[in-house]
């Protein structure tokens, strides 16, 4: 089950184990360079707030180096350009994932790897 | 808490020690500003952060508090400097303060409180904004000045400055500005050099000035002929 403390408690490891050796992941200069306040960040590290917006989890989950899906998942968000993906192709999408689900992992990766990749 | 008394330059003598551990692991600390943000996140590796703390605490005018077994320090956010950047020199001292409370009185804490349970909600230290200050505060800020503006530092900047370690005499400048602003005897307003040094350590005007003449190179009386 998604909620704040699991998120805060999350982006609070990642960031405590960059901190130590580098002063750009104190609470302070990460804040900033996330463009949230400090006193904000500290709050959703330790629970007290919900998670922020999904374009600012996807910019602290670059800064630090995770996975912004899986940081997204844990604030129980998804991406917003995936939303957009869904609803410019409603129908054919929904059948997509929904039978996607149903596959083992093993496969879906083979699956995804043999997909040639999006033209622009 | 009543702490046992320590003299100043015991104080001195263990910032300049914090000082120099992080000064080992992540080299020297050779210029101003001290990066006390720094001490507790990469030497110290204290949980450090912000929090509303008159609300979660239920006390009003909290600054900051310590966690001694929980190894915890919280600034309040009306200090947040991203919030509020005119607050950096405030914000710096209050985190140095709470250094000071770490490095000065947790073993004495931990040793006399047998009973001694901190929770979220009742750190062993909390420090308020009061102007009557107990013995444990007073040594804190003692703490807090020596840590942030090290004798030696301010020194070499003074000297930059003025050109040579001659005190200052502020007693003229202090009566213009208190005549100007209006301000009482015993609220002393900051001179000019003190302010550009408070820059330079990233702390305030006060904290600055306050160094100075601890220091005796700001002098707020006339000195007695002969003495110099």
């Amino acid at each position: 089950m998604p909620g704040k403390r699991e998120f805060g408690n999350k982006i609070r490891k990642l960031r405590d184990a960059k901190k130590a050796i580098d002063p750009k992941f104190s609470l302070r200069q990460f804040a900033l360079a996330v463009g949230i306040s400090a006193t904000y960040l500290s709050r959703i590290e330790n629970g007290d707030f919900d998670p922020p917006a999904p374009e600012t989890i996807k910019k602290i989950a670059a800064l630090l180096g995770t996975d912004a899906d899986e940081l997204l998942a844990l604030a129980g968000k998804t991406d917003p350009a995936l939303q957009k993906i869904i609803m410019e192709k409603p129908k054919m999408m929904a059948d997509f994932l929904r039978k996607a689900s149903g596959i083992s992992e093993k496969d879906l990766k083979k699956i995804i790897k043999d997909l040639p990749d999006k033209k622009d | 808490m009543e702490v046992k008394y320590i003299h100043d330059f015991k104080i001195e003598t263990a910032a300049f020690k914090l000082l120099g551990e992080y000064s080992q692991k992540f080299g020297e600390v050779t210029k101003p500003p001290i990066p006390v943000e720094e001490i507790v996140d990469s030497h110290l590796k204290l949980d450090y952060g912000f929090d509303d703390l008159p609300s979660s605490l239920e006390i009003p005018d909290v600054l900051g508090a310590t966690w001694v077994q929980l190894k915890k320090i919280r600034i309040d956010q009306s200090l947040d400097p991203t919030v509020y950047p005119a607050k950096i020199g405030r914000y710096r001292f209050t985190v140095a303060h709470e250094l000071g409370h770490w490095q000065l009185h947790k073993s004495q804490i931990l040793e006399n409180s047998n009973s001694l349970f901190e929770t979220e909600q009742k750190p062993a230290i909390v420090c308020r904004k009061i102007s009557a200050k107990k013995p444990i505060e007073k040594q804190a800020d003692i703490f807090a000045g020596f840590l942030l503006m090290p004798k030696q530092m301010v020194q070499n900047k003074w000297k930059e400055i003025v050109g040579s370690l001659e005190p200052y005499v502020a007693v003229d400048e202090i009566s213009d500005l208190s005549a100007r602003w209006g301000l009482a005897e015993d609220n002393q307003p900051t001179v000019q050099i003190a302010k550009q040094l408070a820059k330079i350590f990233n702390v305030s005007g006060q904290a600055m000035q306050i160094r100075l003449i601890n220091l005796g190179l700001i002098l707020t009386k006339q000195p007695e002929r002969g003495l110099f």
